[in-house]
């Protein structure tokens, strides 16, 4: 546990890039992208690493039914009554379908960011239930694989308000902040490294990284938020907790910048 | 240190005989160790001197490389590459402790011997 002397504490600087609005910073990510991995279509860094990869991809596809325990788990949970007669469906306009691609959100009155995992526990809370665990895959994470199939193939479509652009900023300062023992940032591998190999696997690129979580992982659904938790630990720093304001602006930023490509749900992961 | 200093003249004359260069050492831990170096999650290094890997984040390393890099170079890259280059992606294996002054004489060693 040597990286624990090396967590936020430590936080170099970000990188010195000015405020820009969201939509610029896009646009300059998504050219600097397609200038290092010209010859695959920025439709494609929806597959993250498989979009480098034939095997990866013929993998993914061949393991596409990975997730079907997960979503079963996760519809379970949806309808099931609360003590009030209600249920996690009546929280969500359309029982949930489709609005998975809208999130994270801001929330205006709250002035806060509100990913899927905290409108789902904002909802349970509203009618006396316990809350989910963000890193149970049984609970949280089950829910998740099931509100993100009901978005299956849906374009990405995140609004950043002119009141959000700061929180959009902090996921982005984060994102270029190198952090911890090994000294990366998230944008060393994803943005300077994407599409090259760390180890046997390509690097995902910033763009596309959003869309296709949650992951199956030895039947187990990986939401974002923990993939980050885990890089964070491989890149020595200590891991913002679960739901933390820093890992919400950063999946906000992230997720953003994945706007316009197609949600992909529970992709199998064996890597 | 005695022996240190007795053994780095014989390894770098080892290293420079093409007969070595065919025969190259094995890596060691500190190159491979998730925990340790890791650098073979980065690089890659000629057949026979360590995993074989598509890893492509970092150049690929060879000896006539590393040798005309020289052990010093080879020391202050390994300390802490942003000196010389504040973008580069390789982690300050000295600045920020992760390896110990031993271990990164024995990544000098090794990677100085490759072929």
């Amino acid at each position: 546990m040597r990286f624990r002397s090396f967590s936020i504490a430590t936080l170099a600087l970000a990188v010195t890039t000015s405020f820009a609005a969201p939509s610029a910073t896009r646009e300059e990510i998504v050219g600097r992208l397609q200038g290092q991995l010209g010859g695959v279509p920025v439709s494609e860094y929806a597959l993250g690493a498989a979009a480098f990869d034939t095997d990866l991809r013929d993998q993914v596809q061949q393991n596409a039914g990975a997730g079907d325990a997960a979503v079963a788990a996760g519809k379970a949970l949806w309808t099931t009554r609360f003590k009030d007669g209600r249920s996690l469906s009546g929280c969500f306009p359309n029982g949930g379908k489709r609005i998975a691609a809208t999130y994270p959100q801001y929330d205006s009155k709250l002035k806060r960011v509100i990913t899927l995992e905290l409108a789902v526990n904002q909802c349970l809370k509203s009618h006396n239930e316990a809350v989910y665990d963000p890193t149970d895959p049984a609970t949280m994470g089950a829910v998740m694989a099931y509100l993100r199939s009901l978005a299956d193939g849906r374009k990405v479509a995140v609004r950043v308000p002119a009141a959000a652009e700061d929180k959009f900023e902090q996921g982005r300062r984060l994102y270029f902040s190198r952090m911890g023992q090994r000294n990366y940032a998230c944008a060393s591998c994803h943005l300077q490294g994407a599409g090259k190999r760390y180890g046997e696997v390509p690097l995902s690129p910033a763009v596309g990284q959003a869309t296709h979580w949650p992951v199956i992982r030895a039947d187990k659904p990986v939401t974002l938020q923990a993939r980050i938790r885990e890089c964070l630990e491989i890149m020595g720093a200590a891991p913002f907790p679960a739901a933390s304001e820093e890992l919400n602006h950063l999946e906000y930023f992230l997720t953003y910048l994945s706007n316009d490509l197609p949600l992909k749900s529970n992709p199998w992961r064996g890597w | 240190m005695i022996r240190c200093t007795f053994l780095l003249p014989l390894a770098a004359a080892l290293a420079l005989s093409p007969a070595f260069a065919q025969s190259p050492k094995a890596a060691p831990e500190v190159f491979t160790a998730p925990d340790k170096g890791n650098c073979i999650a980065c690089h890659q290094v000629p057949e026979g001197a360590g995993p074989r890997t598509r890893a492509d984040l970092g150049p690929a390393l060879d000896g006539t490389r590393m040798r005309s890099l020289g052990r010093t170079r080879l020391r202050e890259i390994i300390e802490d590459p942003t000196r010389a280059n504040p973008e580069t992606v390789m982690p300050p294996f000295g600045r920020h402790r992760i390896l110990a002054k031993a271990e990164i004489d024995r990544l000098v060693e090794y990677l100085h011997a490759l072929p």
